[in-house]
């Protein structure tokens, strides 16, 4: 049965978030605050830069505030003035992918003012921005969230979300394709990846997808075929879920974004399930120098090797 | 003059073509995504949803192969594909906004060089356009001058009508031809009331006066707070009825392979990385800008067309929430 | 008099498929080994194409991706015991790559019999024979990799091969 999902805390954390903008900015600790803002569409926001403490007004959370802000801070988007500290407004998954990078050495905390936020969930990309929360328009990452009050922050406004044990979509799917065969597994993802036309926007929005060249947009050598056919694109998407085990937040961008719905957020819960079960690793709030395939153990599992 | 086809007979017809091996294609499901595919039965076509990826890749696929090549000793054999053989279409459901876009590309396709894989599939197809009776605060075919009943397009314009079936109207000797031989499937039936339709709610854009601001600034700060959250995929031109930039890449080994033409984007940062490193548009705000500019700059000062529909598919996957309907209202206000 | 004639490699079994193998080995011990295999006069399976590396912890799990799409029916990875790699950790790195490398091919649907690991080291020639003959024995028994051959030829969905015409201007090239 459908229920709402309690966002009333939504309108206190945007006064926060606003307060705290307009504080930093003005007292001139940091250079830009990167955030949400309300666009045309009824409901909906999108990432704003505001460098002046005067249009911290147009800072809010809600919950179309679904974007990871942290890939703005990498390499990879050169765009953002990086002159001096920068404040971020984070939900707890997009903390674990700032922590994340803070890890592989790309942030420094000392140049970030993080604002996390106390969050209750967002929606799904497949319904509309003006939707209200209910626990069939959430977002299937916020159904399996651990982190809705980010930790480590240099503010957290006081509200609290109030929250409730919902069905996790992603393990029972998962749970589903690893009892068929093989051959029942490779038939449902050339069904999924022969969809893929190559946008990159899997890509472009992952914090982790930092390369300044990308492998798959090299051709010297060509390791994967660049047309928008199902060779490279299966190759396309083992490789990312493969450059990126180990490494994911789970924000869940790359499925949130894709203009096929390819379910691949699925590909990096379940590298995330096994890297837990072989090295017992997980994504979280607390700085790791070295993830599960950047470091060994003497005594690893090696019952698959001859 | 026959203008009346019930739900039935269009279904009958449709699955009648199928099986005489014609290509019908129309909006279908497919893993869980409707697009534009081809239809094993009538009943398959979605009738109510704009399919994800436009119409446009009936006449210009997502990737298609244009030569072959086969090397043997010193010889080598290079073969083209035939443009004759693209199969005869039948393009149904077509969204006015979809359909609209088609005569649009014409003009790029036939320009300096005639594009024989484009404009040999656009002859041996034939568009059954469908009003929209659906819209969201996406769409904007309004704004330029469009409408969920615009003919522009099709061939064949289908209106549903109260009580079931649809009246439909032609506009080209294509469309007349189709009705005259498929005639027992039609009837001269035309009291119906049509269905009230979508009304995108859009005040229309002067593009006049957006083009004049385009003209005189290239080089402007606005760009940076429009696309500074850009990040550089191409959905926005994937999925657009109009974006028409494509890559060509020889795929294989050196003994044999296949050279191919597949969809690009100017939102990509490779799209006009040079040879030797220097990158002209070297920030998302360039290229996010190039992307306005052509819209409704560059296809206007070439072609005196807007390559733009009003779809709003651009602005429902944007990744970051670009708005082009906002930015352009904006720009109008300038 | 000997009545029967003795040959130097024992007479080739014919068969209705051969798979082909390809091996990514690092230089040190594997390669090593499979040499003295090749000194000793074993026999082995002519299936293998061995692909010499550095280290295993050279070995991008793309490369195993290439070689089946290229073609392969078979692929194995084999290098330095643990503690013997000659760049002190580089087969420590891979086991843990390879280990969550395998667990993604599963995912997809790829059959992991038809990807070996294995430590061989310099000194294990009979060893090689050993992991080489299986693999190639069960790939065999297992028939032709077609997943990702067909993946090459197939099409986008939109350019499906379905009217005749078509499908004759593609086989005409």
């Amino acid at each position: 049965m459908t229920q709402a999902i309690d966002t009333s805390i939504y309108s206190a954390v945007t006064s926060a978030i606003q307060a705290e903008a307009q504080r930093i900015l003005s007292e001139g600790q940091v250079s830009a605050v990167v955030g949400y803002a309300p666009a045309r569409r009824k409901g909906s926001a999108q990432p704003v830069v505001i460098t002046e403490a005067s249009d911290a007004g147009k800072l809010i959370f809600s919950a179309s505030c679904v974007n990871n802000l942290a890939v703005y801070l990498t390499k990879a988007k050169k765009e953002i003035p990086k002159n001096g500290k920068i404040g971020i407004v984070v939900k707890g998954c997009d903390l674990k992918a700032l922590v994340g990078l803070m890890g592989e050495t790309q942030l420094k905390r000392e140049e970030l003012h993080i604002i996390g936020v106390p969050c209750a969930g967002v929606l799904a990309s497949t319904f509309q921005p003006d939707k209200a929360l209910t626990t069939e328009t959430i977002a299937p990452k916020c159904r399996e969230c651990d982190a809705q009050l980010p930790q480590g922050c240099d503010f957290v406004p006081p509200q609290q979300p109030v929250t409730q044990a919902l069905e996790k979509k992603y393990a029972a799917e998962i749970a589903r394709l690893e009892a068929l065969t093989p051959a029942e597994r490779w038939a449902f993802w050339k069904e999924q990846f022969s969809k893929c036309i190559k946008c990159y926007a899997c890509r472009q929005v992952c914090p982790f997808c930092y390369c300044e060249q990308c492998l798959c947009d090299r051709n010297k050598p060509q390791m994967v075929e660049t047309s928008p056919r199902p060779a490279g694109n299966t190759a396309w998407h083992i490789v990312r879920a493969m450059h990126l085990a180990g490494r994911c937040a789970g924000c869940a961008e790359c499925e949130r974004v894709c203009p096929m719905d390819i379910p691949l957020n699925l590909l990096n819960r379940k590298m995330a399930k096994e890297l837990k079960e072989l090295y017992d690793y997980e994504a979280g709030f607390e700085i790791k120098e070295k993830g599960p395939l950047s470091s060994y153990d003497e005594k690893d599992d090696q019952s698959f090797i001859k | 003059m026959q203008n009346f086809i019930s739900e039935q007979n269009l279904n009958t017809l449709l699955d009648k073509l199928i099986a005489a091996g014609k290509r019908v294609v129309a909006p279908r499901l497919t893993a869980g995504t409707v697009l534009y595919e081809p239809l094993q039965k009538a009943e398959q076509m979605v009738h109510d949803e704009l399919p994800r990826r436009s119409a446009k890749e009936t006449f210009f696929p997502v990737c298609e192969d244009i030569m072959s090549y086969e090397k043997e000793g010193q010889q080598v054999r290079l073969t083209d594909i035939d443009p004759n053989s693209f199969p005869e279409t039948i393009l149904v459901g077509v969204r006015p906004c979809d359909a609209a876009a088609v005569p649009v590309l014409d003009a790029v396709f036939s320009w300096d060089y005639r594009d024989e894989f484009f404009l040999k599939r656009r002859d041996k197809t034939t568009i059954i356009g469908l009003a929209c009776t659906t819209a969201d605060d996406a769409c904007f075919c309004t704004a330029l001058g469009l409408s969920p009943a615009d003919p522009k397009g099709s061939d064949l314009f289908l209106t549903p009508v109260e009580g079931g079936g649809y009246t439909c109207e032609t506009f080209t000797e294509k469309g007349e031809q189709f009705i005259a031989s498929h005639g027992s499937f039609f009837s001269g039936q035309s009291d119906a009331k049509t269905l009230p339709l979508a009304q995108p709610q859009t005040d229309k854009f002067d593009l006049k006066k957006v083009k004049a601001w385009l003209d005189e600034h290239f080089e402007d700060p606005a760009w940076d707070s429009i696309a500074t959250r850009c990040v550089g995929c191409g959905a926005c031109a994937f999925v657009c009825p109009a974006c028409h930039c494509f890559d060509i890449v020889d795929e294989g080994t050196e003994k044999k392979g296949k050279r191919r033409k597949s969809w690009d984007a100017c939102g990509f940062w490779k799209f006009t990385h040079h040879a030797s490193g220097h990158n002209p548009r070297d920030q998302q705000p360039k290229r996010y800008r190039n992307r306005i500019m052509h819209k409704f700059k560059y296809y206007d000062d070439k072609f005196g067309q807007t390559l733009c529909t009003g779809c709003g598919r651009c602005i429902r996957i944007c990744p970051v929430g670009i708005d082009i309907a906002a930015i352009v209202e904006e720009i109008s206000k300038k | 008099m000997a009545k029967e004639k003795v040959y130097m490699h024992a007479e080739k079994q014919k068969h209705s498929f051969e798979p082909k193998i390809i091996a990514f080995v690092c230089t040190w011990c594997t390669y090593a080994g499979a040499d003295l295999a090749g000194t000793s006069r074993m026999q082995y399976p002519a299936n293998v194409r061995v692909l010499k590396f550095p280290c295993t912890g050279r070995i991008d799990p793309v490369f195993i991706l290439k070689a089946f799409q290229q073609g392969a029916d078979g692929v194995l990875v084999s290098g330095c015991h643990p503690g013997d790699c000659h760049y002190i950790a580089g087969n420590y790195h891979a086991r843990r790559r390879f280990a969550a490398f395998r667990k993604l091919l599963e995912f997809i649907g790829v059959d992991l019999d038809r990807l070996q690991f294995s430590w061989v080291s310099a000194a294990e020639g009979g060893k090689w024979v050993e992991v080489v003959t299986e693999l190639t024995e069960r790939v065999r028994a297992m028939g032709p990799m077609n997943e990702f051959k067909e993946l090459a030829l197939d099409e986008q969905w939109s350019g499906k091969l379905d009217s005749p015409e078509l499908k004759e201007a593609y086989n005409a090239i």
